[in-house]
Formats: C-alpha cells, structure tokens, sequence
C-alpha cells in the first residue's frame, strides 16, 4: 500500500508560561530524508517533535497536509497512525518483548499472519533470543531495538526520534545506526535530536539547529534546504486493518 | 468467655448446615455490593483517568471534593438518599426506599469517591509514556486507556478491594434506604446489627466470619497475582 500525504509545519511557536521555547518555526518534512535537529539542552528539541508527533499542542502555528491547513484537534486524529514518535528512553509496557512488538501491529489479521509478521520484526532487530524476556527488564540499547522493531512493523511515513543514542554503548549504537538506515532506506522521513552530530553523520542529509526557540540550517548541512512540502509515501509492509 | 465460644461454635455450625437464612443474607449483601462497584467503576476510573492526565478548569476543585468525600459517612449518604428517594422527596414516585436497587444506589454513592480518588493516584502514578507510546503505536483513545489500566493494575486492584470492603461493611446508608428486611434487603452488616442487639451473637459472628474470609480472600488474590510476575507471556 502507498498512500502519500505532505506535511508542512508553519508557524510554529509555543511558550511555557513566559519562557519561549519555539517562536515562528518552519518544518517540512521529505520522503527518505533523514533530519538530525540539533541544539543544547532545553533549546525545545523535543517540545517540537512531541508537537510534530501530536503529543504536544502548539499555541500557534499551522499545519498543512496537502489538503489545506487543518486544526491541530484535526491533525493528531489524521497523522497520529502516520507519524511514529520514540521516547529518548523508549517506554516498554509490562509484557513480553513479543507482545511489546505486536502492539504496532493493526487489528484485523488471523492468528497465524500476526505471529508471522512478529517472527519477521523479531529477526529484522534481532531479537529473538529475547522473544519471551520481559520487556521491562531489557537495557537501554535492547528498548531501542523493541522500539524500532515496532516502527519497522508499523512502518509510518515519519518516524521521530529522541535522543535515540543517548547513553548507550558502542555495540548497541552501531546496532541502532544500522536498523535506522535500513528504515530510511525503505522510504521512511527520519526526524531525530541529538548533541552529538558525528554519531548520525552518514545517516542525516541535513542538519538543523535549533537555537533560541527559532531553527535556522545549520552550516555543515551536507544538502540543500528549503523544499516544499514533498509527498511522504507511507512504506507499510502490510495493509492497514 | 464461655457464652463466645459456644456462640463462635454455633456460628461455624450454621455457616457449615448452609442455614437458608444465613446464605441469604450472604446472597444479598454480595449482589447489592457487586451490582454498586460494577456500575460505579467505569465512570469512576474514567474521571481519575481524566483527573490525573487532562488539564481542565476546576480540576483541582474536582481532586479535591473527592477526596473529601472519601471520609463521608455512611449515614449522611443513607440520609440524604433517603430524603430524595421518601414519598415526598424529588423520586419518591420511583417508589425506590427500602428496596436492594436504593441500597444499590447507597453503595453507588460511597464507593464513587474512593474509585475515583484512588483511582486518581494510581493512574498518576503511571508513566505518562505508557499512553503516549499507545498513542503513536495507534491505539485509540480506549485501548490505550485499557493499556494504562494494565499497567497499573495492581494498583486499580487495590483501589477496586478498598471500595468494595467499604461498601459490602457498610451499614448506615443500608439500613437506612433497605429498612433491614429480612430476604429482601437485609445484608450482612444490617444482620449483625440487629442480631447483636438482639442479643444473638451466632448469627452476627458467622456473618463476621464470612466479611473476614472475604477481606483475606480478595487481599490473598492481590498479593498471588503481584506475586505471580509481573507479565504473562
């Protein structure tokens, strides 16, 4: 199935009480692009996400679909299934691994269809010798790798993420870097935060920084910025239920 | 000492002959108290859940009213339905007084507070990343609801056994809106009440057997399953 939607984020701003943490920013998001964010601690990195997730309400700005400017109510019910937001610390519910990842998988298939597609995300993050392990008790760099397994499964045209490497060991970042290029080679527009942007150098193909709640490109962007709102193809590997 | 023991061994004697008086009384207590926290928990964990992760002018007003009517007596909730549900209150044309459905209502009244105060702290206690992460998986609203309960549900568990153990002991607002009518509206608190003041002590104490069985029988299925892991596969 592909279903193309555009995304355009306008006009962004948002306070709490008086501080600002985002005024006036501009967003778009492309198809296969990988976007590092970058920016220091409380610069509202994650504010915009949540916002672009549909966590967060904005107290201005619009958002554009392709079908005209819709409200932010509108927005969360149409994209939430689309856009796919991991945690910095991914949370996993009190169950199974397996059970953590069939949780993103839509309703409708038999028995033996789900655990196929199980079987497959397990194998696809390698994780099958944790199949059975309780999700709570897995490290930091193992959460990760049941959140992407997730994402993998539910495949949304945008998938953002929040300090998707932080405090994790090198085998674990490589592991994490590894199943995020294979997400965005399949089409997905990668949206992730971090301080750091040598560990996400072969992965981004632009940088933006964000700095006094406004975002500007940042000057080692390795690609050219302003695109329109581009079609983001939906990469689902199986058919909405 | 010797009145007690023989009274505790007349008790166990009519627990164990199935007294058909005794078992009703039983009957009845545990119908008009399940029939109350059945209706109550869906509104009232909804509104802790609301409570607890919404923001909406007068929420704070709302926290703190229910956890003032959490120490409501029983009585002044037995008085007050009784003056709406008598002849000439606003539903004494539903002709409601002293029948289970008004005691129903009593208990609907009482457990409502602590469902939802309670309630209110377990769900605050939750990760608010469980039902954001139920969220962008694309649950809906109700299914990541029910997610957040089971993950807090040892929690709810608890709050679920305070309210019934508040309700099914209660015995002002019973008495009061049944009128203690024996195989009708005559439960376990009423009966030993008036048994007691009867001077008949081995009904009330095989009632009271009954009403401690059943604190360590719920409290012993909250502990097994805390017990038991905290998952299933």
């Amino acid at each position: 199935m592909t279903s193309f939607i555009n995304i355009e984020f306008s006009n962004i701003s948002k306070h709490y009480r008086r501080r600002i943490i985002l005024e006036g920013v501009n967003f778009k998001l492309k198809k296969g692009q990988c976007t590092l964010l970058r920016g220091t601690n409380g610069s509202g990195k994650t504010t915009l996400l949540r916002i672009m997730a549909g966590l967060e309400k904005p107290d201005t700005g619009t958002i554009n679909t392709g079908l005209g400017e819709i409200k932010w109510r509108s927005y969360r019910r149409a994209l939430q299934a689309k856009i796919m937001y991991l945690h910095q610390h991914p949370y996993m519910f009190d169950a199974s691994v397996r059970q953590n990842i069939a949780y993103a998988l839509p309703h409708g298939y038999s028995a033996a269809e789900r655990d196929n597609y199980i079987d497959e995300a397990l194998h696809w993050a390698d994780l099958e010798d944790l199949a059975g392990v309780s999700a709570t008790t897995l490290s930091g760099g193992e959460s990760q790798r049941v959140a992407l397994a997730r994402a993998w499964l539910r495949a949304p045209a945008v998938l953002l993420l929040d300090e998707p490497m932080a405090n994790m060991d090198q085998e674990s970042r490589l592991r994490t870097h590894t199943l995020l290029r294979q997400l965005k080679s399949e089409g997905m527009a990668i949206v992730l935060t971090s301080h750091d942007e040598i560990q996400f150098q072969a992965l981004t193909d632009r940088q933006l920084l964000l700095k006094d709640g406004k975002i500007t490109t940042d000057p080692r962007n390795t690609q050219a910025e302003n695109v329109s709102a581009f079609p983001i193809g939906q990469t689902a590997r199986h058919h909405t239920a | 000492m010797e009145s007690l023991n023989s009274a505790t061994i007349d008790a166990i004697r009519l627990l164990a002959t199935g007294d058909s008086e005794l078992w009703g009384i039983i009957a009845i207590s545990f119908r008009v108290s399940t029939t109350a926290v059945l209706i109550a928990i869906p509104p009232s964990l909804l509104l802790a859940f609301m409570l607890a992760n919404g923001r909406f002018p007068g929420r704070r007003l709302l926290i703190s009213v229910f956890s003032t009517l959490l120490s409501l007596p029983a009585v002044v909730v037995g008085l007050t339905l009784y003056l709406v549900l008598s002849r000439q209150g606003p539903l004494g044309d539903l002709k409601l007084l002293f029948t289970q459905t008004a005691m129903v209502l009593g208990q609907i009244a009482l457990c409502v507070p602590i469902l939802v105060a309670m309630g209110h702290s377990a769900f605050q206690a939750a990760d608010r990343r469980a039902w954001e992460t139920a969220r962008t998986l694309g649950a809906s609203p109700l299914r990541a609801l029910l997610t957040v309960m089971h993950e807090v549900r040892f929690g709810l568990f608890a709050v679920l056994l305070a309210a019934y153990g508040r309700i099914i002991a209660e015995v002002g607002a019973s008495m009061m809106l049944g009128g203690n009518i024996l195989n009708y509206t005559r439960n376990i608190p009423t009966a030993i009440a008036l048994e007691t003041s009867k001077g008949e002590f081995a009904q009330g104490i095989a009632l009271g057997i009954v009403l401690l069985l059943l604190a360590f029988g719920l409290n012993g299925l909250l502990h097994y399953f805390q017990g038991k892991g905290r998952f299933a596969t």
